[in-house]
């Protein structure tokens, strides 16, 4: 990961009437990064979305792209962006290559053969010449994509990529999206609500709630960022076997199922504590540390509110 | 500037893939041919032998009325008509009939109002569509600024009318001539100025028919583009952009006893005012109407590009 940010967002506010909706963002985004956002519906994620790529005014704060600010210096920001905001919709009435044309002569230097190379890119070969009206969601979504890495821009700005697609159209965006950043140098910024899905794309993610980030964290430390895991032991008999959590670790939370105990302890502790209980006579069927998901933690994060 | 015209080209593009744009030409295109079988099927061939003695008897017929007791502007009007009638006499020229090839293409200049209202539902609909679309968030995030979007819509828009325009009179003048023959072709026209009568070329005179008829045309169109861009709404732009331009003349009509009505757009937009009648309100002159149109047509278009530029975009 490079050391000077692509992106820098510096204390984005949005007022509308006397609403404030985004109250003071600030973080940085690097080349090479897929970067998520992550925010329950109505939380500002769209909003930031339209503000980094012009679409709506900034009340107070900056966002600079490449070092120029998107406000004041647009031509120039907006040509390193590539951006799907919300659902990718095209000209229905034309082709999809008529819409890439019709993009290509919005900037300057795309050939006929970049054109070509981006439809092979996103695997649109067969279907190019057809009306957009004839595409499923999964293909025009890809022809979203196609239209905004046309320019080769620097920073590419989906929101919600995955959404409407099938299992198999989820994985090859997200195989897709993690070769760009990691191959092509890109920064990646996706917004979703499928949260097992942030999980395996992204490097960061800023959690955004109210119009506040939350946070901003690798996804390593995010799911696994703390020294005691809940470890699940699969025993015979529960109760005996609970007794002896119970005695062994004083701190520990013990939670009890019908044939197994939930325990929440350090990882360097369950040698001794199998030790134990196989000296107890207690029968062990198996032993499994419980991660916690993205989403769980996210709830745990936001204060358990609905996420949609 | 190479870019601009891509810009030009793309909103072109827009225009003439939709179905819409082409129906509407082929209405265009169907409404002259249906002019030219009524004129051809119920019109009775003129006596062209005896044209000399018809044109006679109208010129003592109007001399007749201009001893009766008429307004200014009427016995202005029967003046004209007998002058040019003499003058056709003197020199031998044929009165242009409506089944000859220039008096059906005068006839169906008629349509440039119709090409106006359909020029009107491509500039209600130009950016209006963006929004309903969704695309205008794909169109903006482009190195291109907000102010030579919309200008190229505009212009575009109007390269659609000056297109219509072109079919208008092309088919016009192959139609009237296949329909009415093309012996007629080197008639002159007989404009009537400043009390002289004088000969015109008559495809000069049907351009500025044209032309005439195009200030209402470009008004309405860019009071409709600039509704579009306030109000982000297709049908309310071209709803009540169409319903004035109809309306128009009859609420005119009623209100011209005021003497505020010269300051009303459509007061001003038929300037054939000052070449034939006597103007709406005592006092106006071509100056004047120029001057009010351009007030007009600059504060449209400040107020579109105003409020696209300002607006966020939140489709």
């Amino acid at each position: 990961m490079s050391q000077t940010p692509i992106v820098q967002i510096q204390n984005l506010k949005k007022k509308i009437g006397n609403k404030t909706i985004i109250h003071g963002l600030t973080f940085d985004i690097y080349k090479g990064e897929v970067f998520g956002f992550l925010g329950p519906n109505g939380a500002g994620k769209t909003t930031t979305i339209r503000m980094m790529v012009g679409l709506m005014g900034i009340t107070e704060g900056k966002v600079l792209i490449k070092g120029n600010d998107i406000s004041k210096n647009f031509k120039e920001a907006i040509s390193h962006i590539g951006a799907i905001v919300e659902n990718p919709e095209m000209y229905k009435f034309l082709s999809g290559y008529k819409n890439l044309i019709h993009y290509s002569r919005m900037v300057k230097g795309v050939t006929k053969e970049r054109i070509k190379e981006v439809v092979k890119l996103v695997g649109l070969e067969d279907a190019i010449h057809n009306k957009v009206k004839t595409y499923s969601l999964g293909m025009r979504q890809r022809l979203g994509i196609a239209q905004a890495l046309l320019h080769s821009p620097s920073v590419l700005i989906l929101d919600e990529p995955t959404n409407g697609l099938d299992p198999a159209g989820i994985r090859e965006i997200r195989h897709y999206l993690r070769k760009l950043a990691q191959e092509e140098g890109l920064a990646v910024i996706v917004s979703s609500h499928l949260l097992a899905e942030m999980e395996l794309m992204c490097d960061r993610i800023g959690i955004l709630q109210n119009g506040q980030l939350i946070g901003v964290q690798n996804i390593t430390e995010f799911v696994s960022g703390e020294e005691q895991k809940t470890v699940r032991f699969h025993v015979e008999p529960v109760e005996k076997a609970q007794r002896i959590f119970a005695a062994k670790l004083n701190d520990g939370v013990i939670t009890t199922g019908e044939d197994y105990i939930d325990v929440l302890m350090e990882k360097e502790a369950i040698p001794d504590i199998v030790i134990d209980l196989v000296e107890e006579g207690i029968k062990i069927y198996g032993i499994s540390e419980m991660t916690k998901t993205l989403e769980e933690k996210f709830l745990e994060v936001t204060g358990g509110k609905q996420v949609g | 500037m190479a870019n601009f015209i891509g810009l030009i080209r793309n909103e072109n593009m827009k225009i003439y893939r939709r179905i819409g744009s082409i129906i509407m030409l082929l209405l265009l295109v169907g409404g002259i041919i249906l002019m030219g079988v009524i004129e051809k099927t119920t019109t009775e061939k003129a006596n062209d032998a005896n044209w000399k003695q018809a044109v006679t008897k109208e010129i003592k017929e109007d001399k007749k009325t201009l001893n009766e007791k008429l307004p200014d502007d009427i016995k202005k009007h029967v003046k004209r008509n007998i002058a040019i009638n003499e003058y056709r006499l003197e020199h031998n020229i044929k009165p242009i009939q409506s089944d000859s090839l220039w008096g059906f293409v005068d006839n169906t200049s008629d349509l440039v109002s119709v090409i106006s209202i359909f020029t009107i539902i491509i500039a209600g609909g130009i950016l209006a569509s963006e929004f309903s679309w969704g695309t205008i968030k794909l169109l903006l995030i482009r190195p291109v600024s907000r102010t030579m979007v919309l200008f190229s819509k505009y212009i575009a828009t109007l390269l659609y009318a000056v297109f219509m325009l072109v079919v208008l009179f092309a088919v016009s003048w192959i139609l009237g001539g296949i329909l009415f023959g093309f012996e007629g072709v080197s008639a002159p026209y007989l404009a009537y100025t400043d009390g002289k009568v004088v000969e015109q070329n008559m495809v000069l005179h049907i351009m500025s028919t044209y032309g005439l008829n195009c200030i209402s045309l470009i008004m309405m169109v860019t009071f409709a583009f600039m509704m579009s861009t306030v109000f982000r709404n297709s049908s309310l732009a071209i709803g009540i952009s169409i319903f004035l331009t109809m309306g128009s003349s009859i609420a005119i009509q009623i209100l011209h006893k005021y003497d505020w009505v010269k300051y009303v757009l459509f007061a001003n937009t038929d300037l054939t005012q000052y070449t034939t009648g006597t103007p709406l309100v005592e006092g106006m002159t071509l100056g004047f109407s120029l001057t009010v149109l351009a007030v007009y047509f600059i504060i449209f278009v400040a107020l579109s590009l105003v409020v696209f530029n300002k607006r966020d975009v939140a489709a």
